[in-house]
């Protein structure tokens, strides 16, 4: 047991309470902000010598200096001078921690006066209450990182129940960006998450949505790991070793020939999906891109009338429609809507079915702007590619990569997915009975303030519903205070890397001392502050870099392919399926047809990978009768005229 | 030195309770009060010493001093003490005195506690038992067995009891306490001379004992001139030295006393200021090549000159290892 290090003190001035308390300690102690500590109470209560457990969150040095001016008197107002002095001043090294946990807990008095020790691994299990969850048997903890002080190395769980439900959940990250803490906190925790969450609670998988750079464009890939890094995995009971089973999806470029991500280096395109939607798909979450002037009731009628009878179904011609119509993609709405727009003009009608024409126009330029809009996901064919809802694996990360699409198809896509999850988790058949849901730049899509979006909505919802479907949300932001206080305040857990001193000064942080608040603004990479349900107070902890590639690393290794022919689109999309396909038997194939014929025939390939690849991916396009040249009629022989018949002609 | 502090401590509502279980009659003070020190009954004086470094007292700069200078104590001694009329009965004053000393080394240029001497504090009661027949009656035993008791009506040598004025026998537990300050002071200082490795900084004289008085380790620093060892002419050159200059060594020999050799130190500049500030004298033992071994403290005693000693307003002569050890025992008294 190492010695005692400090002393409380407490005086008429500056008097410890129930919750802080005063210690002094020498010079060289290793005490500093964020230091958990243990005092021992010199007289028993109860029989029982009391025990108080806190963190050091402040820390005053003075000397016996009166004023600067002695001081500057003393060394004849040479500064130089002052290095030589024979003695050094005495001087004090006094801490203010605030209480972690008293033992007993009741009655809670001021913290008494005592010798003052650093907490060893046992005394940071106690502190924290960590003891209450990491029982033989009933363990629920999840290694988050390691403490560290003195010669105090501890882990530090955070509790499955309060992380992932159903007692409280969700985590919120806040940190400056490009200091590779926010998106390295969440693939260090997913690891630990996927390796310790407890077996009796039932399978977990994840989805991110990759909002910028390539950073989650990786997660497969090995990274490199510092020596000292490894020694806190196995501290943590961590593999060192990338995401075993990660699965990718994103759109096409708009022009549908190369996938719209990061990660579209024809050596990892192996577990890379498109992500592509049709008409049906798109037009359930058409809310997510029209504004409130579009869909006025009127035009929200028209919509629910097309999505309830005419999309996927035959539509007969009627006195305005010219002929029958099914309707399975964009373009067919397009001509759906034209041909009723025309039959109006020829017979100078004003409403069809009652739907005015000026509804009828204006939900038509509506939605045809949407394949625009969201082109590369939203395909005119009505092709669908989609995640695997229903069958999601167990320790399984599936990436939607939507980095470089625009805001709307961002929206959209986000908005379908957490739908489409949650109706799976209230049915019990998503695959998997946690599924945690991670979303970045929460500044954008959670905003403080703003006009009230969809997207928005959906976040809020999950933040205050999701725990008990087992939808759980990781959100990170840069600046916190921006984003709706019901998100962040409904996230049990919070971590926080290097903050920004201007956010630092928001009135969110208030209840951090001045001393934690600096130290936040100068946190290393790997070091992170943690809020968690069981600590009474703000922890900090070091994490290790996590085992799988980074986004800059693996951008060098792995280019992005730029955009290329489509026969090579179509070779480096269906060799992945079967690898004998070559480029001149795609020439060969894909002369004759147009690019949406070829894109078409992809795309259907792509989403059947059926057994012989290159026989349906030909049979997808339809017959086309070489072109014969015509014989040319034999010419009947010409009797040649005598040169000298003066009548011949 | 005085060392007060406002209100009873403990020590003295122990004292207290126990005085008051025994006098009934004692009548308490609202807040134990400390008395200030008596102004000293010598008179300021002129006292001749012989000079023994050359053959008249003249002023020497003490060479080779820069700020860069190094301090060559390993230690510094002082005490304190603290005298609190605690009650009186039938006007007569019932006093406890505390005295303390403590020897504070220096290491790595911080000041600790001496180890192998830990600081004394010893508290005593200084009752005129000749004018408290109520306590004389009882007996003064069952006190004794928790408080040594010193009694302040005995005989001085000429056979004559003090007065019963409540003011000299107040003086005379004040002296009282002051001779105990003394003697634990002296007692550390022989303790160093005997254990210690390094000079050690007293503060003030040191040949009240034999032991200290002959040893090389110790130098003592006297701040206050009630008695000022230069006469005639030498008289203007010692108030008249200035920074970073001392006097020539000569030999004080007090009645009853050891003989030590010493010299003043102007350790700041005079320059409107009056002619004792910043005027120190140094006694050490007696030892050989006395003038290298003058110039030599007196570059320590000079580099000790800094940090100041401020708020202290002795602190044109109190070197900070001296305060450092007033404010230690300050704090354990």
């Amino acid at each position: 047991m190492i010695g005692a290090l400090g002393r409380v003190v407490a005086t008429e001035r500056k008097p410890n309470t129930p919750h802080e308390f005063h210690f002094w300690t020498a010079i060289s102690s290793p005490v500093g902000i964020g230091t958990i500590v243990r005092v021992d109470g010199a007289q028993p209560m109860d029989g029982q010598i009391p025990h108080i457990y806190g963190i050091v969150v402040e820390g005053f040095s003075y000397t016996d200096l009166q004023s600067p001016m002695h001081d500057v008197l003393g060394h004849d107002g040479l500064p130089t001078l002052a290095g030589f002095a024979s003695t050094e001043r005495a001087e004090i090294r006094l801490y203010t921690a605030a209480v972690l946990r008293q033992i007993p807990e009741e009655p809670l008095q001021p913290v008494p006066m005592g010798q003052v020790f650093l907490a060893e691994e046992a005394d940071v299990h106690v502190a924290l209450r960590m003891d209450s969850y990491l029982k033989e048997g009933a363990n629920t903890g999840i290694p988050v990182g390691v403490y560290r002080a003195g010669g105090t190395d501890a882990v530090i769980y955070l509790d499955a129940d309060f992380l992932l439900g159903p007692e409280a959940a969700h985590l919120n990250i806040t940190g400056v960006s490009g200091l590779a803490t926010k998106t390295s906190a969440v693939e260090w925790l997913l690891a630990s998450l996927f390796k310790h969450f407890p077996e009796e609670k039932g399978s977990i998988a994840a989805v991110c949505f990759n909002v910028k750079g390539p950073d989650l464009c990786y997660l497969d890939q090995p990274g490199k790991v510092e020596q000292s890094d490894e020694a806190l995995y196995e501290k943590l009971g961590v593999e060192p070793r990338p995401f075993q089973k990660v699965e990718y999806f994103a759109p096409y470029t708009a022009k549908g020939l190369a996938l719209n991500t990061f990660r579209n280096n024809e050596e990892l395109l192996d577990n890379v999906t498109p992500l592509t939607w049709g008409l049906r798909e798109v037009l359930q979450y058409a809310e997510v891109l029209l504004n409130k002037d579009d869909i006025d009731a009127k035009a929200d009628a028209l919509i629910d009338f097309i999505t309830e009878n005419v999309v996927d179904k035959e539509f007969p011609s009627d006195g305005i429609l010219t002929k029958n119509h099914r309707v399975q993609s964009f373009a067919e709405l397009d001509a759906w809507f034209r041909d009723i727009l025309q039959g109006l003009e020829k017979k100078n009608g004003e409403s069809w079915r009652t739907h005015h024409v000026a509804t009828i126009r204006k939900v038509r330029n509506r939605l045809s702007n949407i394949s625009t809009r969201c082109a590369g996901l939203v395909t005119d064919s009505g092709a669908v590619s989609d995640l695997p809802f229903g069958s999601f694996g167990d320790k399984t990360v599936y990436v939607v990569d939507v980095a470089n699409l625009e805001e709307d198809a961002q929206d959209l896509i986000f908005a379908r997915i957490v739908s489409k999850l949650r109706e799976h988790l209230e049915r019990r058949d998503l695959g998997v009975k946690h599924l945690v849901v991670f979303v970045d730049e929460l500044n954008k899509y959670a905003p403080g303030d703003g006009p009230e979006t969809y997207v928005r909505k959906m976040l809020l919802d999950i933040a205050e519903r999701g725990r008990y479907l087992g939808l759980v949300l990781f959100s990170a932001q840069q600046f916190r205070s921006q984003v709706h206080r019901r998100v962040v305040g409904n996230s049990g857990t919070a971590l926080f890397g290097r903050m920004d001193p201007d956010e630092l000064s928001t009135p969110g942080y208030a209840v951090l001392s001045p001393a934690t608040r600096t130290k936040l603004a100068t946190l290393e990479k790997g070091q992170l502050m943690i809020r968690h349900p069981h600590f009474t107070q703000p922890i900090f902890v070091r994490f290790p870099r996590p085992a799988v590639m980074q986004g800059r690393e693996g951008s060098e290794r792995y280019p992005q392919s730029n955009e290329i022919s489509l026969e090579a689109a179509i070779l480096r999309a269906l060799r992945p399926l079967d690898p004998t396909i070559t480029l001149p038997w795609v020439q060969e194939i894909t002369a004759l047809y147009t690019e949406q014929e070829v894109i078409r025939a992809r795309n259907a390939t792509l989403l059947a990978r059926p057994h012989d690849v290159k026989a349906y991916f030909s049979s997808q396009f339809r017959k086309i009768i070489p072109a014969q040249p015509a014989q040319r009629p034999m010419a009947g022989s010409i009797r040649s005229v005598p040169e000298n018949d003066p009548y011949g002609f | 030195v005085l060392a007060s502090s406002s209100g009873p401590d403990a020590a003295s509502r122990a004292a207290l309770r126990l005085l008051m279980r025994r006098l009934p009659g004692v009548s308490v003070m609202d807040g134990a009060a400390s008395v200030e020190p008596f102004a000293a009954s010598d008179p300021p004086a002129l006292r001749a010493a012989s000079v023994i470094e050359g053959t008249e007292l003249r002023a020497v700069r003490v060479p080779d001093f820069s700020p860069e200078a190094k301090s060559g104590f390993g230690a510094f001694l002082d005490g304190t003490q603290k005298v609190q009329i605690i009650a009186h009965h039938g006007g007569m004053p019932i006093v406890i005195g505390t005295v303390s000393a403590a020897v504070r080394i220096r290491v790595d240029r911080r000041l600790t506690t001496w180890a192998q001497e830990p600081p004394r504090v010893e508290r005593k009661i200084y009752l005129p038992l000749r004018y408290l027949p109520a306590l004389a009656e009882l007996g003064a035993d069952g006190i004794q067995a928790s408080w040594q008791i010193v009694d302040t009506s005995t005989a001085d040598k000429s056979g004559e009891y003090p007065s019963q004025h409540p003011a000299v026998l107040l003086e005379r537990a004040t002296r009282a306490v002051d001779q105990e300050r003394e003697q634990l002071e002296d007692w550390m200082a022989e303790a160093w001379c005997a254990k210690g490795a390094t000079p050690i900084f007293i503060d003030g004289g040191i040949s009240r004992s034999a032991s200290v008085a002959s040893s090389s380790l110790a130098v003592g620093v006297i701040k206050s001139h009630r008695t000022l060892y230069v006469e005639g002419d030498a008289l203007g050159i010692v108030l008249g030295l200035r920074k970073g200059e001392r006097s020539s060594v000569f030999r004080v020999s007090p009645r009853s006393r050891s003989a030590v050799m010493s010299w003043y130190l102007r350790l700041r500049g005079v320059a409107g200021r009056d002619p004792l500030w910043g005027l120190v004298r140094v006694e050490v033992a007696e030892r050989e090549r006395l003038s290298d071994r003058a110039n030599e403290i007196s570059r320590w005693i000079m580099a000790e000159t800094t940090p100041l000693s401020l708020p202290d307003g002795r602190w044109d002569k109190l070197a900070y290892g001296v305060r450092d050890c007033e404010e230690f025992l300050r704090a354990i008294s």
